[in-house]
């Protein structure tokens, strides 16, 4: 700090007093005038400082400081002043346009900062002084600084996509601007397949979701937060536990198989929505109609969804961003066991009914009274669990160079108790882009890393073991031991948790893609895009055996196992795109080449008998050969070939056309049949625009009608299906006590070609009340012929066969979703709906009818209905006397009793059997909804999520249905105490009978719709209360923005079910029912958190 | 970029895979591995009085033995699907193994003659439980399954009987075999199979004719009792000269583990799902020979497993039951309740709706001493030995009312002796029986010598005893309420309608596919 002996004090510079008049002259000129004037030395970069540009002065007789200040801020420079130099710097971002200041009147400087509807910083908004050429542009952080010789003027502030403000300045008191969007939409640009597209001139059904309402709630990953979002994107979880796979679904069942919709991550398929970092993304589109799919070809019949991330901006100071989220997860178990003394009066009337002896005496009953209730066992082996969310990024650019630098974490803790179970996720990502002359490069580079700690058994098998032992037992002793007893004689699910290891995964994602795009000429660029997706899981488990007291054991085995599973997907681009205007007159034009294809390899090690401390291996330890494999079994590999392109044109912003398509060839199919074309063509009309229209458009809004018709494909089966394989697998059988080898053939199926999707669209957007209302529908038929499928195969045919093209299946439905802004000053609310559905029917199926069960009930795919309906005998109430007995149907053998289930006789043959079934109902959601709420009263916020079902018929079965389930429960749950006795005819349930009798065979050995419940449900999904930091105390703190809140999630459900978690599905994407349903799932926890958002 | 015809690397296609004896031979082990299954070996036992399955609904065979089961039962379909599954299995070994290049023809004939052999028993079993099945010699195409009718039940049947007929003239008898393919099918089998079909037709000459292929004589294979009931069933003696025809299991690698929910479980069970009845405990006589409720017999209600047929306790546990141990020392079974000393555990005590056994009774026959975490065994169960063989002899001999103390001394005594009697009354033949009195003994022999080995069901569906014995209550021992049925334990009820039960229906999901197949009487 302290100066140099001999130089002059530096306080002698800032008493000099001096005069600088001038009249356009350039800086050049002015800093050598100073320089000569006051001895001091001016440094600054030729590169920052337009040393030409012309400018006048007027400082008369003033102290230094002024006299700088004076003459650099008009001119938008900073000065330091530092010894005897001083550093002129550029001031951030804002530039001076206007030249011309009028003289005479002292220069006023007017600060102030644009703010979008939700607060955040506008860069790049224009602001002009009204009347006159004096403009300047916002920074990073919306900041804008504007000097002018006007006491009084009006700000005009205008940007792309917002209404344009005019603010009167009457003092210089800072300015604040907040901008509301507007809804010409001419500006907005939609993310669609391999480019954008202004929002204006979409045909297709694309949605875009606002990535903005997903903030702040506290998910663990990107497709939970879709939920909701948009109409007819399905989202479904069958259970909540963390780490569970979620089922994603655009607009309904359409095909037999994997309904997944294709995701494309940053212009490359095959990355892991759930692997994304929810805070890294800046757009999703969901593309739903051929029209906008159509380029996605062989896979987009189930719909895409197209999901871009954050990159930096250009000309933007580097601004870093956090925002976190810490919360707890309260698990919440919807049914909830009677009294321990209850339950055994109510298992003895369950006995007696059947005429056999009582099970408990009436001192037992007496001395669980007495007792009371021990803790439930399921509520023992659940926890509250903490979660938490953090990111952080550092974004900015200069005029060639972008870039974007996140890292995030994640870890969500298990509710099951248990050591360190749970799952922790890091994300880290880099997007560059520079250009260099013609060409641009764009890099991402994104790694996450997912590690979850689970325990070593099945989580549904320790629920519903746990859930089903009567609150007569404890589950651990005073010395610790872990207890077995009548109903759990081998199992102990606390001891399980606690002390019987773990299976730990840790699965490594790297996505990279580099596009190299190089401008020709006017309009014509060429892209070349190399990337892929390389994900390298690990699970590592170890089971320990834990000794249960009095008896029983588990993981005897003490097996350590690793399983290695490596996928590279490689994804080649080469694309030419040509866009240009003829006056009223735009042409657009895309043909693209691209080879995907994708290698999967794993390996496995299983051992048994390991140390019991470290899971090495010791003398008695077998490696288990019916598990274990090389990377060379297992390895499956699979390519995809491709041309696409896209024609279109539009006329004055009133006419559009488009044209799709997509020529896939694919390894999964025999050479001659390998080839698929898939186009789309599609139209758009804003009929508003015609000059006929001029006074609707004036009383109402903007009206645009759309329509598209285009074949989509679908190529979801297993690889090398058109060949005949013999899969050779050990240990099938033996002889003289060795194995011997078996093989698993599985016939070709030559003829296997791509299945088709003919699909329509139309669709309405519409605005009213002055662009504040918004409103689109749409409406879809979908015909998808060839669907690949198994057929049904006779068991006389004896063996498994490839997919055939053998179904066909109409889908149709529709979307609405409306958005309405009522802004004010101070006080703002928005509001979102949307809501969909869809139907769909089989119409073909080679083989007529295909049942499948799963336990009770049965599914089946039939032409006429919609795809896996239930079917089953439908209740006609309860047999409530003898004589209605004898005069009613019964099924074949049984002895019935007054209070068991009377079936309707549909057939009239006085027998309930096969033939007697109806179709009782659809598992598929419909009336899908979504609701958004947003209120903002100066700087407090307020959000509402609701999202809900409309109507679907959920399975649920076991012991949640049948009270002490097939004896594997021991336990009646409250929700089943409305069963019926004499006095009690109409009850919800049948009487109560033991596990086995007649009756209960009656009861809940049939399929019936007993087993069918309404899960429509209406679901307060998320709640957020915030404050964000008003604008003078964040300047002072060096901060942009600041917003401090509370969120909770699932806090609020309204739904005829009570007793299960309405929103838990029993299927997955193809809609397959794994049987073991919603009784055991992981509960659905209720989330309370805070969080914080920091840019600074 | 990679191309786009992809060949799977690990797995062959029709294009390499008929390159190599040894690659034929794979395709023939999956055919015997698709013969049978342990789940069903001891499971079908609960579809007879022999044993009550009272958790879950074990394969099928509790709906199906308390007569609730309609066309959709799983158990149906499975059994269907799964032998024709089989069948198909024969059919690519058969019509491809003449492809292999350098296969040796006595080998390539003699593992053909596996592949018919197996073909034949899954035919054997599949008109046994359905009647009429569809029965072709050549694998179908998909169409062609989905339209091919029903073959009348005699015409399947002769084609069983020629097929075992043609196998037992070029199959190696059970010496002629290497050490290292025993297992395999011999020419003994055939004989012994083809037996089992004709008894169950009850055509009585053509049994004696048969079983006497295996009884009088050497050349068909070297057979005989093995000296011990109880060591019959141990891992330490498989492949002893009773064994004519058994399932191949090898220690942990090719396993079961039924007795993880079988044995009591006081000795590492988990919970109980199957259980012997009061009504076969009952059927097992006294040493002295005379049946329970035969005068004289000395049975006593309240010490009833004193003085019985040794083949009880090597078959069944009950109260008091002395379990030995792997390590030689021995444990009670304590099921009566109120008896475990420790009175805070009492797994075994039998107690309404507990895990423990529904009837007062555990399986004991076919427990490994040797099996290692959740009973995991590789014991060999056996499907035909050679005692069946001279109780089909006896009942042949018997129905033709040719029964002498000759064939007596073949057959039964031999047996008895086998079985630990040694009272004369027991041994000896008593000529003063009538042909019923002796048809009724034989019977019983049977039952009690085969119990647990899931040949029960099909004794009582040839006799045509299922409508008695398969109607009312499953009983289990005397610890139930005094006032019912004589304080036995009313298990499980059961009901078996005659004009429809002695076959099973065609599954309900093969008849929605096929319009071509006809169903049952009554299903």
């Amino acid at each position: 700090q302290a100066n140099p002996p001999n130089e002059p004090n530096p306080v002698g510079f800032q008493n000099t007093r001096i005069s600088l008049v001038c009249k356009d002259k350039d800086l050049k000129w002015i800093i050598a005038s100073l320089e000569k004037k006051t001895g001091l030395l001016f440094v600054y970069s030729n590169d920052e400082l337009n040393l030409s540009a012309k400018a006048s002065c007027k400082v008369k007789d003033a102290a230094l400081q002024d006299a700088l200040q004076q003459i650099f801020d008009p001119l938008h420079i900073r000065f330091e002043m530092a010894g005897k130099n001083v550093l002129l710097r550029k001031a951030p971002a804002t530039t001076l346009r206007g030249e011309t200041i009028a003289a005479g009147n002292p220069m006023q400087e007017i600060r102030g900062r644009v703010v979008d509807e939700a607060g955040n910083p506008v860069q790049g908004a224009t602001v002009q002084v009204k009347g006159s050429q004096l403009v300047t542009t916002t920074n990073a952080t919306g900041e804008f600084l504007i000097s002018t010789a006007d006491e009084k003027l009006v700000l005009v502030i205008s940007f792309v996509g917002y209404l344009s403000e005019e603010i009167s300045v009457t003092d210089n008191k800072p300015v604040l601007v907040r901008l509301k969007p507007s809804n010409q939409q001419l500006g907005e640009v939609v993310v669609v397949g391999y480019g954008t597209q202004r929002k204006v001139s979409v045909t297709g059904a694309v949605d875009q979701v606002k990535v903005t309402e997903m903030a702040g709630r506290p998910v663990t990953n990107l497709s939970q937060s879709l939920q909701g979002m948009s109409p007819n994107l399905i989202i479904q979880q069958p259970n909540a536990e963390p780490g569970a796979r979620i089922n994603m679904n655009i607009r309904g069942i359409g095909t037999l198989g994997d309904n997944s919709p294709l995701v494309v991550i940053d212009g490359l398929v095959g990355g892991d929505i759930n692997l994304l970092n929810p805070s890294d993304i800046e757009s999703i589109s969901v593309l739903k109609d051929a029209g906008s799919a159509a380029i996605y070809g062989s896979r987009s019949s189930n719909g895409v969804v197209l999901i871009t991330t954050k990159k930096g901006k250009k000309n933007e100071k580097a601004s870093v961003t956090y925002n976190g989220m810490v919360g707890i997860q309260k698990p919440h178990v919807w049914y909830k066991p009677v009294e321990s003394f209850e339950n055994a009066i109510l298992r003895n009337q369950a006995m007696v009914n059947s005429d056999l002896q009582p099970i408990y005496s009436p001192e037992q009953i007496r001395q669980f009274q007495r007792e009371g209730s021990k803790e439930w066992f399921l509520d023992e082996i659940l926890r509250d669990a903490l979660q938490q969310n953090h990111n952080i990024s550092v974004s900015g650019g200069n005029d060639k160079t972008t870039y974007l630098l996140s890292g995030g974490y994640v870890n969500q803790e298990n509710n099951l108790v248990g050591p360190g179970l749970g799952l922790k996720r890091y994300n880290f990502r880099m997007n560059l882009s520079t250009e260099a002359g013609r060409l641009k490069l764009t890099g991402v580079l994104a790694y996450a890393r997912n590690e979850t700690k689970d325990h070593s058994y099945n989580t549904s098998t320790l629920i519903v073991d746990a859930g089903r032992t009567p609150t007569y037992y404890s589950q651990k002793d005073e010395q610790g031991r872990y207890l077995t007893n009548e109903v759990l004689g081998e199992f102990n699910p606390l001891g399980i948790l606690e002390k019987g290891g773990y299976r730990k995964y840790d699965d490594d994602n790297v996505f990279a893609n580099l596009t190299a795009e190089l401008s020709i000429m006017r309009g014509l660029k060429i892209r070349g895009v190399v990337g892929g997706t390389l994900a390298a899981n690990h699970v590592f488990e170890r089971v320990k055996q834990v000794n249960f007291f009095p008896k029983g054991i588990y993981g005897a085995d003490r097996n350590t196992n690793d399983r290695y599973d490596k996928n590279l997907f490689l994804n080649t681009q080469l694309l030419l795109e040509y866009m240009r205007g003829f006056g009223d007159h735009n042409v657009n034009a895309l043909i693209g080449f691209a080879n995907e294809s994708s290698t999967n390899q794993q390996s496995k090690i299983y051992m048994k008998n390991t140390d019991p401390d470290l899971g090495t291996p010791i003398t008695e330890t077998i490696i288990d050969p019916s598990q274990t494999q090389n990377s060379n079994k297992g390895n499956v590999e699979s390519s995809l070939n491709s041309v696409f392109g896209r024609a279109g044109y539009s006329y004055n912003d009133k006419y559009f056309a488009e044209f799709n398509f997509r020529f896939d060839g694919s390894s999964k199919f025999r050479k001659d049949l390998r080839w698929g074309f898939f186009p789309a063509v599609a139209i758009g009309y804003r009929i508003t625009e015609e000059a006929f229209m001029d006074s609707y458009r004036d009383k109402f809004g903007n009206l645009k009608l759309r329509a598209s018709y285009g074949i989509l494909g679908n190529q979801n089966v297993n690889n090398y299906q058109f060949q005949t394989t013999y899969d050779v697998f050990n240990n099938a059988y033996g002889f003289n006590n060795q194995g011997v080898s078996g093989t698993r053939f599985t016939f070709a199926n030559p003829d296997l070609k791509w299945e088709r999707a003919a699909t329509f669209n139309a669709g309405v957007d519409a605005t009213f009340l002055k662009n504040t209302l918004q409103v689109s529908f749409d409406y879809f038929n979908k015909l998808t012929s060839d669907i690949l499928i198994q057929p049904a195969v006779t068991g006389v045919y004896g063996g498994k066969v490839a997919d055939y093209n053998a179904g066909k299946v109409r889908n149709q439905g529709w979307e609405l979703s409306v958005s309405y802004r009522l802004a004010g000053r101070d006080l703002e609310q928005t509001f979102g709906f949307n809501i969909a559905d869809t139907r769909n029917e089989v119409v073909y199926f080679d083989g007529n009818e295909r049942i499948t069960s799963a336990d009770e009930m049965q599914m089946i795919l039939k032409e006429g209905l919609p795809f896996n309906s239930y079917i089953g005998l439908k209740r006609d109430g309860y047999f409530q006397n003898l004589d209605e007995i004898l005069n009613g149907a019964v099924p074949t053998g049984l002895n019935v009793r007054p209070g068991d289930i009377r079936y309707v006789n549909r057939n009239k043959d006085g027998v309930i059997d096969d033939q007697d079934k109806f179709v009782l109902g659809n598992p598929f959601p419909r009336y899908t909804f979504g609701f958004n709420y947003n209120v903002r009263y100066k700087n407090f916020d307020l959000a509402l999520f609701v999202q809900g079902v409309g109507k679907r018929d959920m399975f649920l079965r076991g012991e949640l249905v049948e009270p002490f389930h097939f004896n594997y429960s021991q336990v009646m749950y409250q929700h089943q105490l409305d069963f019926w006795t004499p006095v009690n005819p109409n009850a919800k349930f049948p009487r109560l009978a033991a596990a086995g009798s007649e009756s209960n065979t009656n009861n809940f050995r049939r399929g019936s719709d007993l087993y069918l419940f309404d899960a429509a449900y209406a679901r307060l999904k998320n709640v957020q209360i915030g404050y964000s930091i008003p604008a003078h105390l964040l300047q002072k703190a060096g901060l942009r923005k600041a917003r401090v809140y509370l969120t909770g999630q699932n806090l609020l459900t309204f739904s005829g079910l009570d007793f299960v978690d309405p929103e838990l599905s029993e299927f997955d994407n193809s809609l397959k029912n794994s049987g073991a349903n919603s009784g055991r799932a992981y509960p659905t926890p209720i989330y309370f958190g805070v969080g914080l958002d920091i840019t600074f | 970029c990679k191309k786009l015809d992809l060949v799977p690397t690990d797995k062959f296609t029709e294009a390499n895979y008929w390159s190599s004896p040894e690659k034929a031979a794979i395709v023939l082990n999956t055919a015997y591995s698709q013969m049978f299954n342990n789940d069903r070996f001891f499971y079908n036992e609960g579809l007879s009085d022999n044993a009550y399955a009272g958790r879950g609904d074990q394969q099928g065979v509790t709906s199906i033995a308390s007569g609730v089961a309609d066309a959709s039962l799983a158990r149906f379909r499975e059994e269907w699907g799964d032998r024709y599954a089989g069948i198909k299995t024969c059919h690519i070994f058969l019509e491809n193994v003449d492809k292999v290049p350098g296969f040796d023809e006595n080998l390539k004939n003699r593992m053909k003659a596996e592949a018919r052999f197996l073909r034949a028993f899954q035919y054997f079993q599949l008109y046994t439980w359905y009647g009429d099945v569809p029965l072709f010699e050549k694998d179908l195409s998909v169409t062609e399954a989905k339209s091919i009718s029903r073959t009348p039940r005699a015409q399947v049947l002769q084609f069983v009987l020629n097929e075992l007929d043609a196998v037992a003239s070029i199959l190696p008898a059970n010496a002629q075999y290497p050490a290292a393919d025993r297992g395999r099918i011999t020419k003994g089998a055939a004989i012994a199979l083809k037996a089992r079909v004709l008894l169950f037709e009850n055509r009585w000459q053509d049994v004696i004719d048969v079983t006497e292929q295996l009884i009088n004589s050497n050349t068909n294979g070297n057979y005989g009792l093995f000296t011990s009931y109880e060591g019959l069933f141990l891992p330490q003696n498989e492949f002893n000269q009773e064994v004519i025809f058994d399932l191949q299991y090898v220690p942990d690698l090719k396993y079961h583990e039924n007795f993880f929910d079988l044995a009591p479980l006081s000795v590492g069970a988990r919970v109980n799902s199957m259980a012997p009845t009061q009504e076969l405990v009952d059927d097992y006589i006294m040493l002295n020979g005379k049946s329970i409720r035969e005068a004289g017999s000395g049975y006593n209600e309240n010490d009833p497993y004193n003085n019985r047929d040794p083949r009880l306790t090597a078959t069944v546990v009950y109260h008091n039951y002395k379990w030995k141990k792997p390590d030689g020392s021995t444990q009670t079974i304590y099921i009566q309740p109120g008896t475990d000393p420790d009175q805070d555990k009492k797994p075994d005590e039998y107690a309404p709706g507990a895990a423990s056994s529904p009837t007062g009774y555990y399986m004991r026959k076919y427990y490994d001493p040797t099996s290692t975490v959740n009973f995991r065994s590789g014991l060999n169960l056996i499907l035909i030995r050679y005692a069946d063989i001279l109780l089909m002899y006896a009942e042949a001999k018997n129905e033709l009312d040719q029964m002498t103390a000759d064939v007596w001394n073949k057959t039964i005594r031999p047996i008895r002796v086998r079985a630990g009697f040694s009272e004369s009354a027991a041994l000896d033949f008593n000529a003063a029986l009538t042909q019923e009195q002796l048809q009724q003994i034989i019977r019983r022999e049977r039952r009690s010598e085969l119990a647990m080995e899931g040949l029960r069901i099909f004794d009582i569906r040839r006799w045509k005893t299922a409508e008695d014995v398969l109607n009312g209550w499953a009983h289990g021992a005397r610890y139930g309420e005094p006032t019912i049925d004589n304080g036995y334990i009313r298990a499980n009820q059961r009901s078996f309608d005659k004009n429809k039960h002695y076959l099973w229906a065609v599954p309900r999901d093969e008849r929605n596919l096929n319009p071509n197949l006809s169903q049952n009487d009554n299903w």
